[in-house]
């Protein structure tokens, strides 16, 4: 089992502060707007966004695995709610890699499998050197090519 | 290429034109807010608009064309951006013809051409001639089939007009194989919906999407509506008029109107379901189910069976203490009224029948269902208490701020409980089979999903925390179908982790012997078989 590049961590902490810098951002407005808060509340409630969501960015990392398995792509990850999905090669549509502005400036990118299916219909693996993404992309291509039948839709 | 009917550019014309009149209305409206500009000038601009817009839907419908080539449907739209689009004929999940009372009366008909994916329809013909759109149908039909690599000789059919011609069942297909005309796409009848069947099914099921239908009226006729409300109550307590009353002569009005509400948006639903599933009848063609109903807005649409995706077939409690079922196949293409991809195949016949049906359609040995764990139902129960818990808490936070008193009174609501978390409980099911796996759930609308395993997509299993701290969970079968919000994907739920992960290997596995032995045989990989 592949584990993701450790850098991502990093990546879910920034959203995860950018949550508790909105969430704080919305204190303060209405602690000048509508009624004054105690300032420990608005503290407090940043403070508790932010350790919850470094709490939850490792944990996410320390659950995410994914492996190439010999018909199916298979992932594990989630903290609240743990899914192992099992994504055929036969169904891959196509293969995305991708980054954002922060996981560039990071130096990790994503790829994003696509299926015919309704749910997870998009399965994104994120935290990968660009590298190893680029050689998944080509990899999973090449398995659902190989693999190729008569489609399903 | 074809055009659209002319008529239509006449309506398109008259559309485009009554939308050309309005904008210097509208426009001058709201300028005028900020005074400065005239409202006079709409008057003379308002003629530009019309001619404008008129002169735009002359010029769409002429700018308009469709064209059946060897491997595409073809249409060409667009008057000032141009748009191709080419619909590979095997890439169609069905063709749809609807139409409409006024349609009717002149002839026309609306086709749609639907595949996989996309938000939308993927080629609309707003409109045609009834006859066109009937040969539409059936030329997109055939080429679907013969694209698709069936072994069927090509066909011969020039123009015969079907459904007028539906074969009572098999059997006569091959006492009239003899005559001249080829009956391959005359559509063989495999069910037709009996008077009887129509009204038990327009009074069985229930539509709760209805209540728009009578939120609408309500809003519409307020006053004489709010009246009649008013004088029903009065003699069980109700107000004398609306403007005085007591909390209690006003919670019995709220009552009754609420009961009143319920009944009336069940009446609508059930008159709905009558004039939409008049004369229903399922046929055969080909390798196409075709499908017509309606009695003001006439349906008729064709599914190829190569692109059924899962199988479904759903009762309600009132439908089930009747024994009687329905059946619905589902394709990865949008339905015309349902907003996914589920068809109706049989809106209701008697269960027997429908098993019957399922059986010949999927090769479905009857299914002996696995049952999940009273672990499972434990689960429910917690869960439920929950939202008691919660019903609870709101009533108390209402006494806080309504003269209303005995909030603790709301607590009967976890009398429900226990028989809701068994009747959930109860009513789940699998079964692991050959070549399919059978999904069971849901009380009021419980439905028993057959997905076989080589239309499987992903597979995942879930388990929420709760999940693990009780080893149960959830496994997850997805198809390629078309997200809605209304219904989930089929999903065997809360079964211990082990079992789970067990279906889980074995659907995998299934899935790729499925795969191997379709691309083996030569027969087209279509394993559905009529007798």
């Amino acid at each position: 089992m592949e584990t993701l590049h450790p850098r991502i961590r990093l990546l879910w902490i920034a959203r995860a502060a950018l949550g508790a810098i909105a969430v704080g951002v919305v204190f303060a407005a209405i602690d000048s707007q509508l009624y004054a808060l105690p300032t420990a509340v608005s503290v407090g409630a940043v403070a508790i966004g932010l350790v919850l969501g470094v709490v939850y960015a490792v944990r996410r990392y320390q659950q995410w695995r994914f492996e190439l398995q010999d018909d199916a792509l298979y992932l594990e990850r989630g903290v609240i709610t743990f899914v192992e999905t099992s994504v055929p090669f036969v169904r891959v549509q196509h293969v995305d890699t991708r980054f954002g502005p922060v996981e560039r400036a990071l130096g990790l990118s994503s790829v994003v499998v696509y299926t015919a299916g309704s749910r997870n219909a998009d399965v994104r693996v994120p935290g990968l050197t660009p590298n190893r993404a680029r050689a998944l992309q080509d990899t999973l291509r090449e398995l659902a090519v190989e693999s190729e039948t008569e489609d399903a839709v | 290429m074809n055009r659209l009917h002319p008529l239509s550019a006449v309506t398109n014309a008259l559309q485009r034109g009554g939308i050309g009149l309005s904008v210097p209305f509208f426009v001058s409206t709201l300028a005028s807010v900020f005074e400065f500009v005239d409202v006079g000038w709409a008057l003379v601009l308002a003629p530009v608009g019309f001619v404008l817009g008129a002169a735009y839907g002359v010029a769409y419908y002429y700018r308009f064309a469709y064209e059946l080539t060897a491997d595409t449907f073809d249409v060409a739209s667009g008057v000032l951006s141009r748009r191709t689009r080419e619909i590979p004929y095997r890439r169609i999940q069905n063709v749809d013809v609807e139409q409409g009372v006024v349609y009717r009366l002149l002839g026309i008909a609306v086709v749609n051409v639907e595949t996989a994916g996309g938000g939308d329809t993927e080629a609309v013909l707003d409109f045609v001639g009834e006859s066109e759109a009937k040969r539409l149908q059936r030329a997109i039909r055939q080429r679907t089939a013969e694209s698709a690599g069936s072994r069927r000789a090509p066909s011969t059919t020039a123009g015969d007009d079907q459904p007028a011609g539906w074969i009572a069942d098999s059997t006569a297909v091959e006492q009239t194989t003899g005559d001249a005309e080829p009956t391959e796409h005359r559509p063989t009848l495999l069910f037709e919906l009996a008077p009887r069947e129509l009204l038990l099914y327009s009074l069985a099921s229930f539509r709760p999407a209805a209540a728009a239908g009578v939120l609408f009226l309500a809003f519409f006729a307020s006053g004489p509506i709010l009246d009649a409300l008013v004088a029903t109550a009065r003699p069980f307590g109700g107000p004398a008029a609306f403007e005085s009353g007591s909390i209690r002569s006003y919670a019995i009005l709220t009552a009754l109107s609420l009961a009143q509400a319920i009944v009336a948006t069940y009446l609508l639903g059930a008159v709905y379901t009558f004039f939409a599933y008049y004369g229903f009848r399922l046929g055969r063609a080909g390798e196409d189910l075709v499908y017509e109903r309606g009695l003001l807005q006439n349906y008729s649409g064709s599914i190829p069976l190569e692109k059924v995706q899962s199988v479904t077939i759903t009762d309600n409690p009132l439908q089930r203490a009747i024994g009687y079922a329905g059946l619905w196949v589902e394709t990865a293409g949008y339905g015309p009224d349902s907003g996914s991809g589920s068809q109706s195949a049989v809106p209701l016949a008697r269960a027997g029948r429908i098993y019957r049906f399922a059986e010949r359609f999927s090769g479905l040995e009857k299914p002996t269902f696995e049952r999940p764990t009273t672990v499972a139902r434990r689960r429910y129960l917690g869960r439920y208490a929950i939202v008691a818990g919660a019903v609870v808490a709101a009533a108390f936070v209402v006494s806080l701020v309504t003269p209303i008193e005995r909030w603790y009174l709301a607590a009967i609501v976890f009398l429900a409980v226990p028989p809701a978390a068994h009747l959930r409980w109860a009513n789940l099911g699998y079964a692991v089979a050959d070549e399919h796996v059978v999904i069971r759930s849901g009380f009021w609308r419980r439905r028993t999903t057959v997905v076989p395993y080589y239309r499987i997509q992903t597979i995942s299993t879930r388990r929420s925390i709760f999940q693990r701290r009780l080893g149960l969970a959830s496994l997850v079968v997805d198809t390629a179908s078309s997200r809605t919000f209304a219904r989930s994907d089929p999903t065997i739920y809360d079964v211990d982790l082990e079992v789970a992960r067990e279906v889980h290997d074995a659907s995998r596995e299934r899935l790729q012997s499925a795969l191997r032995d379709r691309t083996s045989s030569d027969d087209g990989g279509v394993s559905v078989a009529f007798t």
